[in-house]
């Protein structure tokens, strides 16, 4: 473990550098994305009074509200694009740089892209956390802070990371084969966001679907920590969940490994 | 004038070229957006088969504002679209130096440098939803209330771009912008909705300060419900050109402050 | 025709301090300092002439340049062409001048040449019967009939250069900017720009402000430069008497067989040169000797050399323009 880190750390500082050197860039970028939940919160607020319920499929304004604002915390700490230049670079043939040197392609690039999520956590986590807790309390009276769902929601975030970096490993080598990644990638997005819930809660979609969903990758990557986050899941429900997590990742991690040997295999029989 | 259109005309007929040429990614883009719209009112109609009105106004006034504010955004995407490029690359690389060593308006050149078709998505979606909620709420369509409607498209695609001279003018002296013309930009996902929704604090800010309310909500509801129109159709027009007056004379102060870069 | 004084630009810079410390502590403090690109420059350039502006890199001759052309706003100083000021009346003054940046193109990437030059007749408010005289005087003058319907991107470096000066002589400007005109080319097609160059000022009478590394383009092109370095004007006059002050300066480089070699040699002593005619350098095996060749002919020292020591390669280099430059500097001017 301790070899690990010391064969890869220099990957994670290069991450650091970089981000630190585009920080200011991220606050303002990280300002307009908040808008974003922030207009939700208003439509939910103005849905809520012009509802005779308090409770609308299950959710209360304050759960709506929490809802909103750690989804966007869970995508964006979750999200991953670390590997998305290997698909191009086993084209061009300049991933041979990498076979030279001794050390595995995912973990170059997942210390790269850690580097640049030890900032992203620094500047975001700790202020929308501590928000919704304080918004939490003023609303119930009472704090609503949950030491063992933090914790296991913290756990549940990392895998969601790890499976969202594999996915995208593996659809960074098919995006190499669909050839518009602007678009795709706009295609990819919107699908992803509707089926992981982290756009309409999954909650709110009819019985079948919701069940096949809860059963796809997809709520792995940001539904079930929200969930967890939220105290809406049982105990049977968290676990059952995050093996289905540590499920998808090893499927994830297993067809990334294989199509990273398909692809050696490939570069060496056409001699790049 | 005609100097203006005969420019235009040029470099839309090449982007127009060039769709043809890249008709699968203008296609697969286009998909991706509408899917994402898509998305988006579906969102809007799973919140309406639970309640009956959202803030008073009904689903197809929700629609009809929602298409509403498409449409202006569509037009500055189409037309304005390389003012992004200023805060993100332009001044910081230095190439800005070409659009001060021509005798044209340096801000007009570089807005009529590029036609983004990608728009046409929005403009479709816009017209879409705007068609369908007239239909639903249908009969009397007051026609002198949709002329000035129209008329004020133009004062709202000015707010638009008036918010992306300005910030974008700020790489100028920053040399990098771009980032800020996005966190300004950003406030328009409120005009989508409308304004009653929101608190004073960001009423506030959406009409007077980043005054993306009247690209969408203030004209819209005065064609919808036909009150407070002085304020909102007078309010479009007066709010519109003073933020392009300051864009301006910001924009005009910037060149004086460019430093190009070191080659 | 042109006037410059006291011409001044001073930068604001922040520094970046390396290291993962460095740049946590720039993010609550960034320190910046005041940078004078150009110091109180002055010179005149008469109409018709070609003006080369030289000096190495980062002396400050694009930046004059750009205050020139009306790109960046003087700090201090004044410059007047065919009275105007630049900066002040920009879209007016721009009509009278043409600029070529070397490095970066201003044609449209993705239209066709012509379509380029189309855009520019607008631009520039040409009429269609200059332009086609424009555009026949250009193209005999640049040859660009052979890609003038491909897109701009398709274009070899030379032709692109081609292309660029003649977009901007599209409008007849009485001052044409060259900045690093030759830069990257290979010889054959620099050639044919300087010959293009001379041939616009010849028959169309324009005035030339050229930056350049070359020493060529300015041996082939000007009769005057002005030469800058750290922002200040350290020469102003005929390139003829620059060469014959300090042009004489040769380089020879060669290998050592032997590393001890090195001892059995003594210019200084040889040819009595002191220590303003001759520099050496040596990393052991490699040596450089910088002599006056004035008072020390090639020829002379390649024998004294040969005779003295074996080598296992050499060669002679004319002084750069960094040299004389650098001489310059140890005797001023």
């Amino acid at each position: 473990m301790k070899k690990l880190f010391k064969t890869y750390s220099p990957f994670s500082r290069a991450g650091v550098q970089s981000a630190m050197a585009y920080r200011a860039n991220f606050i303002f970028f990280l300002i307009g994305e908040i808008f974003k939940c922030f207009v939700m919160y208003f439509v939910w607020r103005a849905v809520f009074d012009s509802s005779q319920n308090q409770n609308f499929m299950g959710f209360t304004m304050e759960d709506m509200t929490v809802y909103v604002f750690i989804s966007f915390l869970t995508g964006y700490l979750s999200f991953s694009d670390g590997a998305f230049a290997l698909g191009e670079e086993i084209v061009d043939g300049s991933v041979s740089m990498r076979m030279i040197k001794p050390c595995s392609f995912d973990m170059c690039f997942l210390f790269q892209e850690l580097g640049n999520k030890v900032i992203n956590y620094s500047i975001m986590f700790v202020p929308i956390v501590l928000g919704v807790e304080i918004y939490r309390f003023v609303i119930t009276g009472a704090v609503q802070f949950n030491i063992v769902s933090f914790v296991l929601f913290f756990v549940s975030l990392q895998l969601a990371y790890l499976i969202n970096f594999y996915f995208n490993v593996c659809y960074g080598f098919l995006a190499f084969f669909l050839k518009n990644l602007w678009g795709t990638n706009l295609i990819k997005d919107v699908i992803v966001g509707f089926l992981s819930g982290s756009t309409i809660p999954l909650a709110f979609m009819p019985d079948a679907l919701q069940t096949v969903l809860t059963y796809l990758p997809f709520a792995s990557l940001s539904y079930t920590p929200v969930m967890i986050y939220m105290n809406m899941y049982s105990p049977f429900q968290i676990a059952f969940s995050m093996l289905l997590q540590a499920f998808w990742l090893a499927v994830f991690v297993l067809v990334s490994k294989m199509i990273w040997h398909f692809a050696m295999k490939h570069l060496c029989i056409q001699g790049g | 004038m005609k100097r203006i259109f005969r420019l235009h005309r040029i470099f839309i007929s090449q982007h127009l070229k060039r769709l043809m040429e890249y008709k699968v990614d203008f296609t697969v883009g286009a998909i991706g957006f509408l899917l994402g719209q898509a998305v988006e009112i579906l969102f809007i109609g799973i919140i309406f088969s639970q309640i009956p009105d959202l803030a008073g106004w009904t689903f197809d006034e929700i629609l009809f504002i929602y298409g509403f504010s498409l449409i202006p955004k569509a037009i500055d995407h189409m037309f304005f679209d390389n003012l992004w490029m200023i805060g993100y690359s332009i001044v910081r690389k230095g190439d800005f130096d070409k659009y001060l060593t021509r005798p044209i308006n340096s801000l007009f050149y570089v807005t009529v440098e590029k036609f983004q078709v990608d728009a046409f998505g929005e403009l479709l979606m816009g017209i879409i939803l705007i068609t369908y909620s007239l239909i639903r709420i249908s009969g009397n369509i007051m026609w002198q209330r949709a002329l000035i409607l129209l008329l004020l498209v133009p004062f709202a695609v000015l707010i638009y771009t008036s918010v992306k001279i300005l910030t974008s003018a700020i790489s100028f002296w920053t040399k990098q912008s771009g980032h800020i013309t996005h966190m300004f930009y950003a406030v328009n996902d409120f005009a989508k909705y409308p304004v009653t929704i929101y608190n004073d604090f960001i009423k506030v800010i959406i009409t007077y300060i980043i005054p993306f309310a009247f690209t969408a909500y203030y004209p819209a509801s005065f064609f919808l419900r036909g009150e407070n129109g002085w304020f909102c159709v007078l309010g479009t027009v007066l709010i519109s050109l003073a933020l392009f007056g300051i864009s301006l004379i910001v924009w005009n102060r910037g060149i004086k402050a460019y430093e190009s870069a070191g080659s | 025709m042109i006037s410059v004084q006291n011409l001044r630009k001073e930068f604001k810079k922040t520094i970046k301090e390396p290291g993962l410390k460095g740049s946590v502590k720039s993010l609550f403090k960034p320190k910046t300092e005041i940078i004078t690109a150009v110091d109180n420059i002055s010179f005149e350039v008469e109409k018709g002439e070609i003006l080369g502006f030289i000096g190495p890199n980062g002396a400050g001759k694009s930046t004059v340049i750009k205050m020139l052309t009306g790109i960046l706003t003087p700090t201090s100083g004044e410059c007047m062409i065919n009275g105007q000021i630049p900066y002040k009346n920009r879209k007016e003054y721009v009509k009278e001048i043409g600029v070529v940046f070397g490095q970066r193109t201003q044609l449209w990437w993705d239209l066709a040449l012509r379509e380029t030059y189309a855009v520019l007749k607008e631009i520039y408010e040409v009429s269609d019967k200059d332009y086609k005289e424009r555009m026949a005087f250009l193209n005999e003058v640049l040859d660009l009939e052979s890609f003038i319907t491909s897109p701009v991107r398709t274009l070899s470096l030379g032709q692109r250069m081609r292309a660029d000066i003649a977009a901007s002589m599209l409008h007849n400007p009485k001052v044409l900017f060259l900045d690093e005109p030759t830069i990257g080319l290979d010889v054959v097609v620099k050639d044919n720009i300087r010959r293009a160059i001379q041939k616009i000022n010849e028959e169309e009478g324009t005035t030339v402000i050229l930056t350049t590394h070359d020493l060529s383009d300015i041996e082939l092109l000007c009769n005057r430069i002005v030469m800058i370095d750290k922002g200040k004007k350290v020469y102003d006059g005929p390139i003829n008497d620059l060469k014959h002050k300090y042009g004489q300066m040769r380089e020879l480089c060669f290998e050592l067989k032997n590393q001890d070699a090195l001892s059995a040699l003594d210019y200084a002593k040889t040819f009595s040169l002191s220590d303003d005619d001759l520099a050496v350098d040596s990393d052991g095996v490699e040596v450089k000797v910088r002599f006056n060749s004035q008072k020390a002919s090639v020829q002379e020292v390649l024998k004294y050399t040969l005779n003295s020591i074996d080598v296992s390669d050499i060669s002679v280099k004319d002084a750069d323009i960094e040299e004389i430059i650098r001489r310059i500097y140890k005797e001023g001017v």
